[in-house]
Formats: C-alpha cells, structure tokens, sequence
C-alpha cells in the first residue's frame, strides 16, 4: 500500500525519537550539559583557589561560565569575576590591553573543553594583537621547520616576561654567524630595533625608509653606514650626506663642495656626468668640445680662471689691444663674427666718423691694425682750415658736428653784432670772405669803394679802412 | 535485479576527494581542523544536509503518489551516494573527539551506514521490475508461466531440429524461468528480511537525526550565542 509519508515516520520510528528525546532530557536533568561538553574541562590546579574551586574542572554547572544568550553579561565577565587579579592590577598585561583597546574577549586566546591537561592558552593564537606589547607576530607564525610558535617558545617563564637572550638562541640555530656578528655590531636587545614587523635582513626594503639603497649601496652590511646603532633613533640618524661616509674618497680634495651626487651615481665612482652648465662657468660653443684637462690643468677644478685671457692670451690678435675681456667682442662659436660696437669705445662713432673704414683712423702696426691709444682729437685727424687758423685751436666741437663741417655753430662773442642791419645772421664768409681774421664792409648794399671813399671825404675823415672802428654796430648815426 | 555498483564507484571517488581537500587544509592549518572552524563547520553542515537527503528524499519518492519524478533505481542510487558521502564527511567534522551527544550521534551514523549497507543486499534479494517497483509472488508466477509458453512455442528443451539462435533463446529463457523460481522460493523469507531491517534501520536513523539536531542546536547556542 503507499502512503504520502516518508517511511521513516513509522511507528517504531515515532516510538524511539521520543524515548531519545526523553533520555537527552533525562540525563540533562541529571548531569547538566554533560550530553554537551565538546570535552573535558582543564584539571590543572591553580595555585588559588578562586570562589571555590582551584581548577575549571571543579566547576560543575555550565551556567558558571555560559551566560545566557539573552542579557548583558558575556562569558568574559564569567571569566573575570573569578579571575579578579585581572582588572585589579593597571600594570596587568591584560589590564594594558584593554586599556589600548585591545578587548577582545578572553575567548580569542584562551578556550577549555580540550582535555584535562590541555593547555589553557592554545586556541587563537593567531588572534593574539601581539602588537599591543609592542612587538608583532606576523613574522613569527611559523618556525623555520614549519611548526607553529606556542607562547612558551619565546616567553619561556610565562607569557608576563620575556627574555632577550632567547632571540638570538633561536637566531643562532637559523645562522650563527650572522646573528654573532649582528648582536656585535647592534647588541642583544633585539626588541630596541626590531617590532616584529620589519625585517632588517635580507628582506628588509631599505628603500622604504628616507634614504633609498642603491648601485653599490644595496650589498653593505648595516653597521657600514649605521655605525654603533643600538636602537631604531640611532638607526634613523645615520647621516644621508655623502661625505658623512666618503670625505676619505674624494680624489677632488673638497673643490667640488660634498655632493658627491651632484657627478657621481650610487653605481660607481668612474661614469660621473658632471654638469659643466651648473658651475659658475657654463660650457658653451667650442668649449663645449675642449677636453677638461685644456683648461683644469692637473685636475686642480677649483679656481679655474674664468677671463678669457687666462686661455686665450695667446690667441689675442689685437696684441691686448682691447684688454682681456674677449667676449666683449667675441662669442665662444668661433673667433670670427666678432661684433665690435664702437659706441662701447672711448670714442663713440656718430655722424660722418660712420662712414669711416677703420683704417681711416687705425694705422697698422707691425702686428696688425693699431687701435689702442688711437687719438680722439678732432686735430689729430683734421688739420685747422686756413679760413680760420689760429683762432680757434683745434677745438673743433665747438663749432662743427660730426654730421658735416658745414654749416657750424659759432656762438662766441663777436665784435661786430652779426645780426647788422637787422636782416638775419648772415653767413661768415659775406663779411669775411677770405679768413675770419679779416672783413670787408664793401660789396653790401651801397658800401662799394667808392661810395665810402667819396662820403669820407665829404666828412674830411680819411682814415676810413677799419669801418667797425667808427661803426661798431653797423647801425644808421654810428 | 541490480548489477551495477556505480554509485559505489561515484561515493569511492567523492571520499577520496574529499579526503585529498581535508589533507590539504590539515596541512594548511599545520594541525587538524577544529569543529568550530570554519572548515569544520563546513563539512559538518553539508554532511548533515547530505545525510537529511539520504534519510528523505528516496522514501518520499518510494512512498509518495504525486511524486513521480525519476527511476526508483536512481534515487536509490543517490540515497546511497548521500547516504556514504554524507556521514564521512561528518566524521571529518568531528576533529576526531567523540565527546557527548556529538560522539553519540556519530556512533549511530556508523551504524546506519553499516546497516544501510546490509539493506542494500538484502534490498537485490526481493524481485522488481526494471523500474525498481517490488514484484508481487503472483506476478513472479505470471512471468514464470509466460516464460513457459515462450519455451514450448520455440521447441525447448533445446535440440538438434532448431536452429542455432533458437536454442541460444531457449537457454535464455530456461535461465531466466530459473531465476525466477529460486527468487520465488526465497521470496518470503527475502520479504522478512527486509521486513525486519526496516524495523531496525528506521528508529536508529530516527534517533540518529534528533541526536544531530539537538547536537546542532546546542553547538549553536554554546558556541555562538553564548560567547
């Protein structure tokens, strides 16, 4: 016959599940959560005995540690009403936990249920904030043979202390040598430097920190340049110039100043690329090609002359001429092209002097063209015209431009008023007509020889040849 | 009849692999996997789910009206299958401590498993038909004397008059009526049999799946709610 009910639900089934159940409540009733236990609880005695009992295996009702589901209390206030040492003590190391917020409940490290003799302090190790004793685990999960750390590994008299020494005990099984000569060099207090973070061995990334290893830094050992470092302050002070380490390896005696890395790469002293633009005399045109020795002589680089003529007194064609600044003149692309601008020298070309070629005024020499001590006086070029000699020196400025000889400017005292008759400034040469030294009234207006002499002598005056001395302004009534 | 043992095969091969990961994560973990990790909570969870299946979803296939869904003989080969992957993997859960209820609990699933496996052979004894539906004594009879007729119409016993693939029909027939005859024989008694397991296997399995509720509960509300 079939039936719409799983087989199961027979009569015998139904029959045994409540004899089941009625056993599990029986012996619950009887033996508490015994049906419940994951295993026995510790029995290890204590040196106290805490509210009664000296062992958790003392403890007969779950409900002494287990709180109920519902409510406030947690099992870790179970544990800690007991365990009043705990919280009474500030300097308690569970105490300093808490304290840095580090409450985790007791259950991260500690569990029971494992056995009579079973550790209490096994399960959660890997939830343990080490850190908040101020050194992490991540480095220490695993033995070099693959075992996990227990506490008593490192904390050999209990997890409240610690002993230094068990570092390097364990350090020297892994590498002897290495960890001999590193606790020569930094001391035994391994804790002063390491957190258990880092890794200051091969592993660690130095380039992490400040000062980046590289080239020839990466392979020296730690204590090259960190000299007597004994904690991770005298670690970060190590000095990052480079002479702090190389003073001794400068083969420049200090000309370059202490930055090394200004020239030189952490790959090695040879390849240095020096930046001729950064000193205080850039390379430019044909220095640029000039081999260094051409100009730092015995590789003294410091003091180098910087004037042109400390190089190039051979080469000056002017035989000094223009002194010893060449550039005034020159360019480094080459010694032709020189553009010479005059109006830099003594004496400014204007006006006609333009027109001038330079031999005009520049005689050559035996070595070439002569230019220094070149006259500037106009007389040394220009001899005084026979119009006008011995009147005016060679004072010739004082007239003329160097626009043109003509028309000049004479602005001096004259004896006879040059605005006579009242018709303008005439030209010099309408009165002197042969040099300045002499003048003649005659040919103007009606002044002919003859006219003069026939109105003289109607006067009865025959001395008449020096008209301005009776007509000083060539007025009318003089 | 069943003449296969494939889902054997396919439990074998689930075990070995499931074996193969619960070494990797032993290793892994440097230590075997707790209960209460987990990996353990895993493999617990989804041994019970496989056990839960075992325990229901062949019976109410074998007993329900409406669902008709897929041969007998399939679902017996699943239950099979859930029935041996389910409770090794349970085993794995129990990180080798058999405290309690939890250890009780354990103790009847490897006695279920065991008296599964007696069933099965007791189950191949009882005649049914290829979809695996039992075979009544006088259906049995019914074929027996089809069987017969079969025979006499081809000429049996064999002999020398038939042809060749004749007499190999009628060798088929005559082993095949044998067979017939002995199960019928046995029928009653294979039916006890089976009877009697029935009335054994069930109340453990009973007893068996309140023990792992009570143990899941209870792991729940000390495990978890009571932290």
């Amino acid at each position: 016959m079939k039936t719409n009910h799983p087989g199961c639900i027979t009569t015998s089934g139904l029959v045994t599940t409540a004899l089941a159940l009625v056993a599990i409540v029986v012996i619950g009733l009887l033996r508490g959560g015994v049906l419940f236990s994951p295993g026995a609880l510790n029995a290890q005695v204590g040196g106290v005995t805490l509210r009664g009992v000296r062992s958790h295996a003392e403890i007969n009702a779950c409900g002494d540690c287990h709180t109920p589901p519902v409510g406030q209390s947690k099992m870790a206030d179970r544990c800690v009403a007991c365990h009043t040492d705990l919280t009474q003590d500030p300097h308690n190391f569970h105490n300093v936990m808490i304290a840095q917020g580090q409450d985790i409940g007791c259950h991260a490290c500690h569990t029971d249920h494992n056995g009579a003799q079973a550790s209490l302090t096994i399960a959660g190790m890997e939830n343990f904030p080490h850190e908040a004793v101020g050194y992490s685990l991540k480095a220490h999960q695993k033995m070099a043979d693959g075992a996990l750390f227990v506490c008593a590994d490192c904390h050999g008299n209990g997890v409240a202390s610690f002993d230094p020494a068990i570092c390097a005990s364990c350090h020297a099984d892994l590498d002897a040598a290495f960890t001999q000569s590193h606790t020569d060099t930094f001391g035994v207090v391994c804790l002063d430097c390491h957190d258990g973070l880092d890794s200051y061995g091969e592993v660690f990334d130095h380039n992490r920190v400040a000062f980046s290893l590289g080239g020839k830094h990466a392979p020296l050992g730690c204590d090259q340049c960190h000299l007597g470092a004994r904690s991770i302050s005298e670690l970060a002070a190590a000095p990052q110039d480079c002479y702090a380490c190389h003073a001794a390896d400068d083969e420049h005696a200090g000309q370059f100043g202490t930055d090394c890395a200004q020239c030189h790469t952490t790959d090695g002293w040879e390849d240095a690329t020096f930046d001729h633009s950064l000193a205080a005399f850039p390379l430019t045109g044909r220095h640029v090609t000039v081999a260094c020795e051409d100009c730092h002589v015995n590789d003294v680089f410091a003091g180098t002359p910087q004037d042109c003529n400390a190089c190039h007194a051979a080469d000056d064609e002017h035989g000094g001429q223009f002194g010893t600044d060449c550039a005034q003149c020159h360019t480094t692309d080459s010694w032709e092209d020189a553009s010479f601008d005059h109006s830099l020298a003594a004496f400014p070309l204007t006006g006609a002097h333009l027109e001038v070629t330079c031999a005009g005024c520049h005689t050559n020499g035996p070595s070439g063209m002569i230019f220094a001590g070149t006259p500037t006086a106009c007389a040394a070029c220009h001899a005084e015209p026979a119009y006008h000699t011995g009147l005016f020196d060679s004072e010739c400025a004082a007239c003329h431009t160097t626009t043109a000889w003509t028309p000049a400017e004479f602005d001096q005292a004259h004896l006879f008023p040059m605005n006579h008759g009242e018709s303008g400034v005439s030209a010099c040469r309408v009165c002197h007509s042969d040099t300045l030294q002499t003048y003649t009234c005659y040919g103007c207006h009606e002044h002919t020889a003859q006219n003069i002499a026939s109105e003289h002598r109607e006067e009865g005056i025959t001395d008449f040849t020096d008209c301005t001395r009776c007509h000083p302004t060539g007025q009318e009534g003089d | 009849m069943r003449q296969s043992n494939r889902e054997l095969w396919m439990a074998f091969i689930a075990v070995v692999i499931i074996t193969l990961v619960y070494l990797f994560v032993t290793i892994t973990l440097a230590g075997v996997p707790a209960a209460s990790g987990f990996f353990g909570h895993s493999i617990g969870v989804l041994g019970f789910i496989l056990m839960l299946m075992t325990e229901t979803l062949y019976t109410i296939r074998k007993r329900s009206r409406r669902a008709r869904w897929g041969k007998m003989s399939s679902w017996l080969d699943f239950h099979i299958f859930t029935g041996i992957v389910g409770p090794f993997m349970v085993l794995l859960h129990t990180s080798w401590k058999f405290n309690g209820l939890a250890g009780i609990a354990l103790l009847l699933t490897i006695i279920i498993v065991a008296s599964g496996f007696i069933g099965r052979y007791i189950y191949t004894a009882v005649p049914r038909t290829a979809d695996g539906i039992t075979l009544e004594a006088d259906e049995i009879k019914q074929q027996i004397l089809a069987i017969g007729a079969e025979m006499e119409k081809r000429g049996a016993p064999p002999n020398a008059a038939a042809s060749k693939q004749v007499n190999r029909q009628i060798k088929q027939l005559v082993r095949q009526q044998q067979r017939l005859r002995r199960q019928l024989g046995s029928l009653a008694t294979a039916r006890r049999m089976l009877a009697l397991w029935h009335a054994v296997h069930i109340p453990i399995g009973m007893v068996l799946f309140t023990s792992a509720f009570i143990h899941a509960g209870a792991a729940f509300y000390y495990a978890t709610l009571l932290r």
